[in-house]
């Protein structure tokens, strides 16, 4: 089992300090993340998940802790190093997509991929998330779901192992989440990607192969899942 | 090319608007730099060369009357490596036109090769010794509008004589034409010099076998004994009455060239600097406001992989935009204007090797000057780049803290104020750094307008103090030498003359310890109406029974003020040296004399009853009328120096209107762009108005009262950095030969403040596009540009 882990994070605490109190919003979290799974951490807003993600895709430092990547600890990194890790290693997907505007599809699809050494095929990408049709389109020209795939399409085509989404579906409406929820999983499964949403969204967790709870900043339950549903039985 | 590379185009694009005024800005930049340094560098290699080419003079010496063999004598004095003696001498020349007052000055030409200030012949042929011929000096030739072959008629010691002309040339003495000291501005129809064979002008002029204008030239490797040589030659020639010795430092044409130089060097550096200043912090203004705009973006772009240099480079890359663009189009320009203000100088100024020459170090010192102010400006501005985690920038921006101004506690006041005045001066102070930089941008534009207002008028306030107030007389005789008393009188029936005063001006040396001037002293009657004299402190005052008053200049120089005693040593053969009381020190702006009452001139010089000229007021025109009159060598009026200086005026207003445009730019550029990043700051706080139901004029309404606000602030804070503008270029442009004063008359600060918030008005007007076009929707929704 632990050669076949891609991420790693051990006694993970990140604190704030809030004028004279000190809030933890993760606190002592062990978790692994495994090659090829679609894992969903679950748990409701100030839960800690937005903040566990962005230290495991190393977008913010904890306090206390370790992280390791392919058993490579990632917290000593250096600004450059940590760089590279995002650059490489990790797809990020945002809640509200966050698009350059000045950039058709394509071209912020490119913009990810061009600093990238072993990028996939861009036009494929465009063509699996749906948008072959679409790619010279600006973001403002498109629907929040289509935008919306921009993005995973740009967190894909980098090649990197592991994919971060943060409420994908978060912005969209009910029919439009379970397009992009089945796009991820498409995604998990063609190019055996390992993703890891985080969600507010309970059903969300029927589709993976494992849940991860969080509140208050711990993780309160880990549960496998044995007969992962298609998104599309999803109701919510 | 590279994606973010797009989309700095695409940015560019957006903001085109910022970009170009920024972009003009920096093109004023350049072409300043470029083509006044290049102008500056290659008029004074021109002269220099031109120097060199007719071996120009280091010293120049007026005398009465000396000897050739003593002339030749010079030569044993140690440095000294060539002399040459000349007859010099100003007299009417005959025109078609009677009413026309024509002077020119006969220099005479010796024979020999390898002369000093030799003729540089632009068309014709040389002076042929033994004929009536005569080279005349291009600007004369040209203002006249003469041909080889012309006849020209000067009148002599009574005598009308006839020259040819064989040669239009050009001569180093010359360069800049001008009369005298006082006259203050070329006038080629006016004056002219002409050169004529050695033995004409001895023997027209009365000086055979001797000369009344001594020029020496000195070895290059004692140029730094100058002084001491003049000392030498002085002493030499004390017996024979110098009327003044002046060194190539002082010469009249070389320092109002060297001056020149000078100012182009001083304009091309000053206001070079200044527009790059006003552009950098304008970029980094506009450059920070983006990055906190993007701030999202930039955490996109740092969770995709991409490094901090990167991120930093790719917000850099606009003002290196502006640098470059601005340099290239600088460049593009800075080539026909520089072209062009060597036509201007060649109009102007007499030397024949001035040619345009591109020099491409300026090219590329002013490219690589603008972008490094740019680059600089970029990293500066887009340095918080560095500082956004990109776990944070994902994060909404925490509301901005809103306090309480100190204005506020002025209950009565705060509580009278209407809401929008109060929006205007929260943001004010919310944004305080923006907001001091738009103060004092308007007033470094008010400033920069002001230059050129107070510079147009400055020179008819100048002429107006030197010509009505100190100078009150219609016309000022000149007799050739020292007459009787009596001759006064006998002019009054000549012509009509309403009133006469008699005047002795006299060439004295003047010392105060080791401080020696040469310069004429002038006695008038202490009841004198011709004169009106002003202290320093402008107190009006009457010239004292005895002693001696000082011109400002003058006192200077000497380091001489009231109450101080000074010697006075008359050029004139046989008059002893003498001391003085220092009395006063007065106001005069062209050129540097010394006045005292008729009386204790006549003790001076140990004679009485005598006049060297006179002092006329009359409306009738006497210089028709005395023409022929014998012993008087020049007739000058207020009136000729007034059409010369009005004709000059054009060129004056025409080129100060560049510079008003330049402050024009300068003031549209930081209104309009700081409106702008202010108007994109404050987008949501207006979608929020507008959907609050504020119309669009409501909303621009408060933009434009908040630069009304600053624009006060602006003009109040401009009027002592005009000032202080004005009064450094006024001393820098003034030399010894003139001052000028930094008299700033009350309209030039309206004319200025009006011109000011014109500029403001215009940049305004162009900001209100952004306001008319915001889709208030679109702004609440948008999270990323």
């Amino acid at each position: 089992m632990s050669e076949n882990i891609l991420l790693k994070a051990e006694n993970l605490s990140k604190l704030y300090q809030m004028g004279e109190v000190t809030v933890a919003a993760v606190k002592n979290v062990d978790i692994e993340i495994i090659n090829g799974e679609f894992a969903v951490i679950l748990g409701p807003s100030g839960s800690g998940k937005s903040t566990l993600l962005n230290i495991l895709g190393g977008m913010d430092q904890p306090t206390e802790g370790n992280v390791y990547m392919n058993g490579e600890s990632i917290i000593g990194f250096n600004d450059k190093k940590l760089t590279a890790y995002r650059r490489d290693k990790v797809g990020f997907v945002f809640q509200f997509y966050n698009l350059m505007g000045t950039l058709t599809a394509r071209e912020n699809v490119e913009l990810a991929t061009e600093i990238c050494e072993d990028a996939l095929d861009i036009d494929e990408v465009l063509e699996t998330v749906g948008l072959g049709d679409r790619k010279d389109h600006f973001p403002s020209q498109m629907s929040g779901g289509e935008q919306q795939r921009v993005a995973i399409a740009r967190a894909v085509a980098k090649n990197a192992d592991l994919l971060l989404c943060d409420e994908p579906t978060g912005a969209l409406d009910f029919e439009t989440g379970i397009k992009i929820l089945g796009l991820l999983k498409e995604i998990n499964v063609k190019y055996n990607k390992t993703v890891v949403i985080i969600t507010h969204n309970v059903p969300i967790g029927e589709m993976a192969d494992r849940v991860i709870k969080m509140r208050s900043g711990e993780i309160i339950e880990i549960t496998e899942n044995k007969d992962p549903i298609e998104p599309e039985r999803i109701v919510w | 090319m590279k994606k973010l590379d797009k989309r700095l185009l695409r940015t560019i694009r957006e903001s085109k608007g910022q970009f170009i005024s920024l972009t003009i800005v920096v093109i004023v930049a350049l072409i300043v730099y470029v083509s006044f340094s290049m102008v500056a560098d290659q008029l004074y290699n021109s002269i220099y060369q031109y120097y060199g080419e007719t071996n120009f003079a280091h010293i120049f010496v007026d005398v009465n009357r000396v000897p050739g063999n003593v002339v030749d004598d010079l030569l044993s004095i140690d440095g000294i490596d060539q002399v040459q003696g000349r007859v010099v001498s100003d007299v009417p020349l005959r025109v078609e036109d009677p009413n026309e007052k024509v002077n020119v000055r006969i220099v005479s030409v010796p024979s020999n090769e390898n002369q000093i200030n030799s003729l540089f012949v632009l068309e014709g042929e040389e002076l042929r010794p033994g004929t009536r011929t005569t080279s005349v000096l291009q600007q004369f030739f040209i203002g006249r509008d003469m041909e080889i072959g012309d006849t020209l008629r000067p009148y002599i010691g009574g005598t009308e004589y006839s020259l040819e002309v064989v040669a239009e040339v050009g001569n180093p003495e010359y360069i800049y034409l001008m009369e005298n000291e006082q006259t203050l501005l070329p006038d080629e129809k006016g004056f002219g010099v002409i050169y004529v064979p050695e033995e004409f002008a001895q023997s027209a002029l009365g000086f055979q076998g001797s000369y009344n204008n001594v020029i020496v030239t000195i070895d290059e490797s004692q140029e730094n004994r100058i002084d001491i040589i003049a000392d030498d030659i002085e002493d030499r020639l004390e017996r024979f009455g110098i009327r003044s010795i002046v060194t190539r430092e002082d010469h009249l044409s070389h320092s109002v060239m060297i001056q020149e130089v000078d100012s182009l060097k001083l304009m091309s550096q000053s206001m070079t600097i200044i527009f790059l200043l006003v552009a950098s912090v304008v970029i980094s203004i506009m450059l920070s406001r983006i990055v906190r705009k993007d701030r999202i973006g930039i955490g996109v772009l740092k969770g995709l992989g991409y490094g901090n240099t990167q991120i930093l480079m790719h917000y850099v890359k606009y003002s290196i935009a502006i640098g470059l663009t601005g340099s290239l189009i600088g460049i593009l320009f800075s080539i026909p204007i520089s072209r062009s203000l060597v036509e201007l100088y060649i109009q102007y100024m007499n030397i024949p090797l001035f040619r345009s020459v591109i020099d491409n170090n300026y090219l590329i010192y002013g490219t690589l000057l603008t972008t490094a102010f740019c680059v600089a400006a970029g990293l500066f501005g887009a340095r918080s780049v560095l500082q956004i985690s990109p776990a944070d920038a994902m994060r909404p921006e925490t509301p901005r803290t809103g306090k309480r101004m100190w204005i506020e506690s002025f209950q009565a006041f705060w509580k009278r104020m209407t809401f929008s005045w109060k929006m205007v001066l929260r943001n004010i102070s919310r944004t305080k750094r923006r907001a001091f930089f738009l103060v004092i941008g308007i007033a470094l534009t008010f400033a920069v307008t002001m230059v050129p207002v107070f510079m147009s008028t400055v020179w008819d306030t100048l002429f107006e103090r030197q010509y009505s107030q100190l100078q009150k007389m219609d016309y000022s005789i000149e007799f050739t030498r020292p007459l009787d008393i009596k001759v006064i009188p006998e002019l009054q029936k000549l012509t009509q003359i309403d009133y006469i005063e008699p005047k002795v001006e006299l060439p004295f040396e003047l010392a105060e310890g080791w401080r020696k001037e040469i310069v004429n002293v002038i006695g008038i009657r202490r009841d004198t109406i011709m004169y009106g004299f002003r202290t320093t402190s402008g107190r009006e005052i009457e010239l004292p029974e005895k002693g001696i008053v000082l011109t400002d200049i003058l006192a200077r120089q000497l380091h001489a003020g009231p109450g101080d005693t000074i010697s006075i040593n008359s050029v004139l053969p046989g008059v002893s040296e003498k001391t003085i009381e220092v009395k006063a020190v007065v106001e005069q702006y062209f050129g540097k004399n010394a006045y005292m009452d008729i009386e204790q001139m006549y003790e001076i010089i140990e004679e009485k009853n005598i006049a060297t000229g006179a002092l006329a007021f009359t409306d009738w025109n006497i210089t028709q009328d005395l023409r022929d009159v014998q012993n008087i060598s020049a007739i000058n009026t207020v009136q000729d120096l007034r059409a010369t200086m009005e004709e000059y005026m054009d060129l004056i207003i025409a080129s100060m209107g560049a510079l008003m445009l330049f402050g024009g730019i300068l003031g549209f550029a930081i209104v309009y762009n700081i409106t702008i990043v202010s108007i994109s700051e404050r987008i949501m706080e207006f979608s929020s108005l507008r959907v609050l139901g504020f119309d669009k004029k409501e909303i621009f309404k408060l933009v434009t009262r908040e630069n009304a606000l600053m624009t006060v602030f602006g003009l109040i804070l401009g009027m002592p950095l005009g000032y202080s503008m004005c009064k450094g270029i006024a001393d820098a442009v003034s030399t010894d030969m003139y001052t000028i004063p930094a008299i700033i008359e009350p309209f030039v600060y309206l004319y200025s403040a009006v011109a000011t918030v014109v500029f403001v008005i215009v940049a305004q007007m162009a900001t209100y596009k952004k306001i008319k076009d915001l889709n208030f929707i679109d702004a609440l929704k948008n999270r990323i540009s």
